[in-house]
């Protein structure tokens, strides 16, 4: 959206508390999402319940064309429509709910500088391991992709959407990566979240913010979700307070919702950590 | 700890303008590493020269390997005992990471599009300069093909996909720059330097073509005029490291160091602010009546604190 624009959403936003019926939307989560998609998604879910504002999912096959920037997941409050979680953010800041208000100016440079590592790397690598290593691509994120559709236009949408992601890796230089390098980086990531976190229980004093609900949304996917090797959840298991902090935030967020948030035998997704 | 080579490390990079040694942040990068770090480095200039479109650059040569990508070559350096990061802690090396992927995320998509996309600065400054440091015929062919790849990664990453136009995608990534750069900031403070190596590096190489490039039309650079502690950093970078050898002359990182104003720099930045304050009108009409202005409010505390520190220039 142009400025003037969101300037005009938020005035608008402002206006009306949040309502009952809000509602998130995301692919559909057995047969169709993939694990970026899943972990930004859960990331979403994550900082609305830390809000504490109530919010349904609902799992539609077309979820990415529903959304105004083309990218899942995105939020249907009132009469208005937000994508993805930095915007979702500014959207609950108007209405007046927000988690970061308690930091002074450096400490919000930072969360702003560990929210821009974790999608510039984490994000980054998952997009990289699901679309560019081919074994993958044909195994798993193909298929799930397009099963919704019927032959031809899965082959077509599973096609097109891999040559995206494509070229968007080689444009910031990560299509001559291995994924051995890959997966050095993502445990350079966890190495710096790891250190940064410490023995607190969250990255910032005592409370909770957005950089929480981000990082667990990532770990816990990768944690949960099974590709065609375990390699990328043991980079993640091998710091072990990034472990209990997503059992801590399981336990504190999602015990009550456990049970019915269970997914039944799906391959795609274990349920809850190990 | 670092003599007793066989050779030195060459270096291969674009060459200096404007009182910096080299016009691209990448190539800065590494320089400022290599000279916080004391590495000797032979600085070869690619200028006038065929690699200018074949090599991707900077690169670092070394007894017959070759690294690129300016994190790849700190860490070689790193490895070949040039490290200046030894009393980092653990969380400043995260730190340093985190504010790495800032600068990337938010910071360099406006600056591609400041040097090698806004019409008026590539065609009055950035297209000019590097066909004349470009041999016969490549002239031709170097400034497109360097600002066809940064509109490329701009519009990629950044704009939203049914759109893919750049006049939507501008206001955002001048706005997260701005916000990026008082970020920066704040974090610097009223140090001198940012803890770590590294991350002077990469801010240096980053801000300093930004600060330094006599640019027609710059509202970041405007922007980042306001951030005295900024180009302070900056401009002592480029003291006590470019213009004399001398690497011991670092100074502490103590807020109150006094240190002369470079008369010269401040009066280039008067006049690079009057000129651009007659091109004000260029600016778009959204980014005017924008919550843009949100930014100048975390505007007055730096410029308040450096002001407060300053000494007037005479």
């Amino acid at each position: 959206m142009s400025l003037a624009a969101e300037a005009f959403v938020s005035q608008i936003a402002a206006a009306e508390p949040w309502p009952e019926n809000a509602t998130l939307y995301q692919p559909l989560k057995e047969d169709q999402i993939l694990l970026s998609d899943s972990a930004s998604s859960l990331a979403v879910q994550t900082f609305l319940r830390m809000c504490g504002l109530p919010v349904q999912v609902s799992c539609r096959s077309n979820a990415e064309y529903m959304s105004p920037s083309g990218k899942v997941p995105f939020i249907h409050v009132g009469n208005q429509v937000v994508s993805e979680l930095g915007p979702i953010v500014q959207f609950t800041k108007a209405k007046g709910h927000s988690l970061s208000d308690g930091l002074d100016d450096v400490q919000r440079a930072e969360m702003k500088a560990y929210m821009e590592l974790v999608n510039n790397m984490l994000l980054t690598a998952e997009l990289y391991i699901q679309w560019c290593d081919d074994y993958t691509a044909t195994e798993i994120s193909r298929p799930r992709y397009s099963s919704p559709y019927s032959w031809p236009l899965s082959h077509i949408l599973a096609y097109q959407k891999q040559w995206e992601v494509r070229r968007k890796m080689n444009a910031i230089g990560w299509s001559g990566k291995n994924l051995e390098q890959v997966y050095e980086d993502v445990s350079q990531c966890c190495q710096a979240l790891s250190q940064r976190l410490g023995t607190q229980p969250y990255f910032f004093n005592k409370q909770p913010t957005e950089l929480d609900a981000l990082v667990f949304g990532h770990l816990f996917t990768i944690l949960t979700t099974q590709l065609t090797n375990d390699e990328l959840a043991e980079k993640v298991k091998s710091y072990t307070n990034l472990l209990s902090f997503c059992h801590r935030i399981e336990q504190t967020y999602f015990k009550e919702h456990d049970r019915e948030s269970q997914s039944g035998s799906s391959r795609h997704s274990k349920g809850s950590l190990p | 700890m670092h003599t007793n080579m066989a050779e030195p490390m060459e270096l291969l990079c674009w060459g200096g303008d404007w009182d910096l040694p080299s016009v691209h942040t990448d190539s800065l990068i590494v320089l400022a590493y290599a000279k916080f770090s004391g590495a000797n480095l032979a600085v070869k200039s690619i200028d006038w020269t065929w690699r200018t479109i074949t090599a991707s650059v900077p690169q670092l040569h070394y007894e017959g390997t070759t690294v690129t990508e300016p994190t790849q070559i700190l860490n070689y350096l790193r490895k070949q005992r040039f490290n200046a990061d030894y009393e980092l802690t653990a969380k400043q090396g995260a730190d340093t990471m985190a504010y790495i992927a800032l600068l990337e995320e938010k910071l360099r998509p406006a600056l591609l599009h400041t040097f090698w996309v806004d019409a008026e600065n590539y065609a009055n400054l950035t297209r000019p300069w590097f066909t004349s440091h470009s041999p016969f015929p490549l002239n031709f062919f170097v400034p497109g093909r360097q600002a066809s790849l940064a509109l490329s990664r701009i519009l990629l990453t950044k704009a939203e996909s049914p759109l893919l136009n750049i006049t939507e995608v501008e206001g955002k990534i001048y706005s997260e720059a701005k916000e990026c750069l008082n970020l920066l900031s704040h974090r610097l403070g009223n140090f001198h330097f940012f803890f770590g190596d590294t991350l002077d590096a990469f801010v240096f190489g980053h801000i300093a073509p930004l600060i330094k490039a006599p640019l027609p039309s710059g509202q970041l650079q405007k922007h980042l005029n306001q951030l005295d502690n900024l180009c302070q950093f900056c401009n002592t970078i480029l003291k006590n490291y470019f213009t004399d050898a001398s690497a011991e002359k670092r100074m502490d990182c103590s807020p109150t160091a006094t240190h002369d104003p470079v008369d010269a720099n401040l009066q280039k930045l008067t006049q690079l602010v009057n000129k651009e304050s007659n091109l004000i009108e260029k600016m778009d009409d959204n980014l005017r009546s924008s919550p843009q202005h949100r930014p100048h409010r975390h505007e007055t505390k730096p410029s308040a604190l450096a002001s407060a520190r300053n000494s007037t220039p005479s």
